[in-house]
C-alpha cells in the first residue's frame, strides 16, 4: 500500500485532515532577521576597527592615505568574505526562510565586492608602503613579498580569487561545465585560508591587539565549523542514517523517469513539500557529482520518489540506474513551501519538468485549500504526472487548467490570466519551470500588481 | 525578505557604534586598541636599557661643559630611512659611551614597527660594545641600521667626541 501511495496520489487514503509531516519544520523568520542584523553589526564593526586603528598624524603621514584605505578595503573585504561563505554554508535555519536559490542570487549578487576590495586592499597597500619608503612600485611589491610575514602566500591567496572571480563572469561560466565550474569554485576555501596569516600579522587593528585577533579568529573558526557541519557532516550523517537505495526507475513521458528510492528512518526526514536534495548516486561514472533533483511526491516511509528529466548528461544517466545504487542525499533545501504563503490561498503554476516541485507542494496543502494549478506544456505528453495532479487538486476542491501548446498558441499575459483566475488577487503565486517561463510569470506578477512577497519561484536552472 | 536593508543597517550602526564605543570607553580600550600613540605614524619610544633611565636632552646639545668624568647626552638628528624615522639619544662619561635610547621612532605602518623593535636592542649593544657609531649593523635590518648610525654619529658630533 504504501509502496502504490508515493507512486500514486495519497490522497487516495482518504486522509481528511493531513497533518505536516513529523519532520517537518516551519522557517523561522525571526532567525534571518537576526542573522541579518548580526551580519549588519559586523560590517559596522570591521567598518569602526579600521577606522580608530588610525590617527590624524599617520593619515597626514606620507602614503598615510593609501595605507588606511589599504587597511580598510583589506578588513571590509575579508569581512564580505567571511559573509559570502555563511551565504553557501547551507545553515539550515536560513535555508528554511530565505531558500537556496534565493541565497545562491545574494552570493552571486554579492560576490564581485569582496573580491573587487581585496585587490584594492593590495594595490592601496602597497602604493601607501612606497610612498612611506620612498621606494619604487616594483621595490616595494618585492620587498612586500619577501620581507613581509605571510605576505606572499596570501597574494597567492588573491590570485586564486581574482582567477576564481573571472571564471564566475558570466559570459565565462557558461562555457564552462557545471561540475568543473563547482570544483574550481572550491579552491575559493583554500585561497581563504592563505590569506588569514597576514591579517593578523601585519593588519594595523590586530598587531599587539589580542582581543581583536581572538574574535576574528573565532569568527573564521566558527565560519568554517558551520561549513564543514552542514555542507559535509550533515550530509553524511543524512546519508548513513536513512541508507537510501534505487529500489525502481520508472518511465513518465517522453524523457522523463521517476526514481523511487528505499530507506530507512524517512519518517525524520525533515521534509516538506516542494523542497529538494542534491542526489549523489554512488555509481563507478556518477558517484563525484551532485545534483539539485526535487521530490515529486511526499516521502512514504520506506519510499521517496524524484522525477527526472533528462537535460544533461547526468539526468539522462539517471534513466539508466539499476536497483541497489546506494544513494547519498544533501538536503532538504527550499523554500518553496507552503509556509512561504502569504494570502488565503494560492496559484500554483508549472511548465515541464516543474510541475515535480508543484506536484509535493500540492500533496503538503490542506483538503481545503482549494488552489488553481496551472500547467503547461508545448505537447499534451509534457505534461508530466498529469493524472496524479488532476487527483490531488480534485481532492482540495481546486481547480486545474491544462495549458497545451507553444508560447503563441497558449498565452499567459495580462488578459487571459485574471481570465482564469478570477480572483487572483486573493492568491499567492507559486511558479516553477524553466529559467526563462519563471521569469516571463514573475513579471507578469508584477505588472498585476502582486506584490513580490507574495511571488515564489523554483527555477530548475541550477 | 521585506525590509532586508533596514536590519542589515540598524546592525551596521549598531556594531559601528559599539566598537567606536568601546574605543573611547576608559580601561577596556587599551585592550583592544593598542596605547594611545603620540607622536604620529605607529610612533613608541623604544624603552631605554640605560640604567638611570632614561636620559633624555631637549636641546640639540644639552648639559654640555660639564666636567670630564660626568655624564652629559645629546640626541641625534631624527634620520629617514625609508620605513620610517628615528633618533637616538647618548649618554657618554668621558669618551665612554655609557646609554642609548631612542626616544623617537615612527614607522609607516606596524610591521616595521615591530621589526625596528625588535633590532634597536641589538644595535644598541653593538654601540655600548664599540662606544662609537662604528658597528655592523643588524643582517636583514639594514637601512634602519644606517639611520641608527647616522643618528648616533649625529649626537656624537654635538658632544665634540670622535
Amino acid at each position: 500500500m504504501s509502496y502504490e501511495s508515493v507512486v500514486a496520489p495519497r490522497s487516495r487514503q482518504g486522509r481528511k485532515h493531513p497533518q505536516a509531516l513529523p519532520g517537518s519544520r516551519r522557517p523561522r523568520p525571526a532567525l534571518a532577521r537576526a542573522g541579518l542584523v548580526l551580519a549588519g553589526a559586523g560590517l559596522g564593526a570591521v567598518t569602526a576597527l579600521a577606522i580608530t586603528a588610525e590617527t590624524g598624524a599617520e593619515l597626514r603621514a606620507p602614503g598615510g592615505a593609501a595605507t588606511f584605505l589599504g587597511s580598510l578595503t583589506g578588513l571590509v573585504g575579508m569581512y564580505l568574505a567571511l559573509l559570502m561563505v555563511l551565504l553557501v554554508s547551507r545553515i539550515p535555519a536560513i535555508e528554511r526562510v530565505l531558500g537556496q536559490d534565493g541565497l545562491l542570487r545574494w552570493h552571486r549578487r554579492l560576490a564581485p565586492w569582496p573580491i573587487s576590495l581585496l585587490i584594492a586592499h593590495a594595490l592601496f597597500i602597497t602604493v601607501g608602503y612606497a610612498q612611506a619608503a620612498r621606494a619604487g612600485l616594483g621595490h616595494q611589491v618585492a620587498v612586500l613579498l619577501t620581507r613581509y610575514p605571510d605576505v606572499l602566500i596570501a597574494t597567492v591567496g588573491l590570485g586564486i580569487m581574482a582567477a576564481i572571480g573571472i571564471v564566475s563572469l558570466r559570459a565565462i561560466r557558461r562555457r564552462l561545465r557545471r561540475e568543473t565550474w563547482w570544483l574550481i569554485h572550491l579552491y575559493m576555501y583554500l585561497a581563504l585560508a592563505l590569506s588569514f596569516a597576514h591579517v593578523l600579522a601585519l593588519g594595523p587593528s590586530f598587531v599587539g591587539h589580542p582581543l581583536t585577533q581572538i574574535v576574528w579568529s573565532v569568527a573564521w573558526a566558527a565560519t568554517a565549523g558551520l561549513v564543514l557541519c552542514y555542507r559535509f557532516g550533515l550530509p553524511v550523517a543524512r546519508s548513513v542514517r536513512h541508507r537510501l537505495v534505487v529500489h525502481e526507475v520508472r518511465p513518465e513521458g517522453p524523457g522523463v523517469v521517476s526514481v523511487i528510492c528505499s530507506g530507512r528512518h524517512l519518517d525524520k526526514l525533515p521534509i516538506t513539500g516542494g523542497q529538494f536534495f542534491f542526489w549523489r548516486f554512488l555509481t563507478r561514472s556518477m558517484w563525484w557529482q551532485a545534483h539539485p533533483y526535487t521530490l515529486s511526491a511526499l516521502p512514504q516511509p520506506p519510499y521517496l520518489r524524484l522525477t527526472v528529466k533528462a537535460v544533461g548528461d547526468h539526468s539522462a544517466a539517471v534513466a539508466r540506474l539499476r536497483p541497489g545504487t546506494r544513494v547519498a542525499v544533501e538536503g532538504p533545501y527550499g523554500a518553496f513551501t507552503k509556509y512561504a504563503k502569504q494570502r488565503p490561498q494560492a496559484l500554483l503554476v508549472a511548465a515541464g519538468i516543474g510541475v515535480t516541485a508543484l506536484r509535493s507542494l500540492l500533496e503538503d496543502m490542506p483538503l481545503g485549500a482549494a488552489p488553481v494549478v496551472l500547467l503547461r506544456g508545448t505537447r499534451p505528453e509534457d505534461l508530466v504526472l498529469r493524472k496524479e495532479v488532476a487527483e490531488l487538486v480534485r481532492y482540495r476542491r481546486g481547480r486545474l487548467h491544462e495549458l497545451v501548446g507553444t508560447r503563441e498558441q497558449a498565452v499567459l499575459d495580462e488578459r487571459s490570466l485574471p481570465r482564469l483566475v478570477p480572483d487572483l488577487h486573493r492568491r499567492d503565486i507559486y511558479v516553477c519551470g524553466p529559467e526563462g517561463f519563471v521569469t516571463s510569470i514573475v513579471d507578469l506578477a508584477a505588472r498585476l500588481g502582486i506584490p513580490a512577497e507574495a511571488v515564489h519561484h523554483e527555477a530548475y536552472a541550477l | 525578505m521585506k525590509r532586508a536593508g533596514w536590519y542589515l543597517l540598524a546592525g551596521a550602526v549598531a556594531g559601528f557604534a559599539g566598537v567606536l564605543g568601546f574605543h573611547s570607553g576608559g580601561a577596556a580600550a587599551p585592550a583592544l586598541l593598542g596605547p594611545p600613540k603620540p607622536g604620529g605614524a605607529a610612533a613608541a619610544p623604544v624603552p631605554s636599557a640605560s640604567p638611570a633611565g632614561p636620559a633624555r636632552s631637549t636641546g640639540p646639545a644639552a648639559s654640555q661643559g660639564g666636567a670630564i668624568g660626568q655624564a652629559r647626552n645629546a640626541t641625534g638628528a631624527v634620520v629617514p630611512y625609508g620605513y620610517g624615522e628615528l633618533s637616538v639619544t647618548v649618554t657618554v662619561r668621558g669618551n665612554q659611551i655609557t646609554a642609548v635610547s631612542v626616544p623617537l621612532l615612527r614607522t609607516a605602518e606596524p610591521y616595521s614597527q615591530q621589526l625596528a623593535q625588535q633590532v634597536i636592542p641589538m644595535l644598541r649593544s653593538e654601540v655600548l660594545a664599540a662606544h662609537s657609531a662604528q658597528i655592523h649593523g643588524v643582517s636583514g635590518a639594514t637601512y634602519t641600521s644606517q639611520a641608527y648610525a647616522q643618528s648616533i654619529q649625529s649626537a656624537l658630533d654635538k658632544l665634540h667626541i670622535r
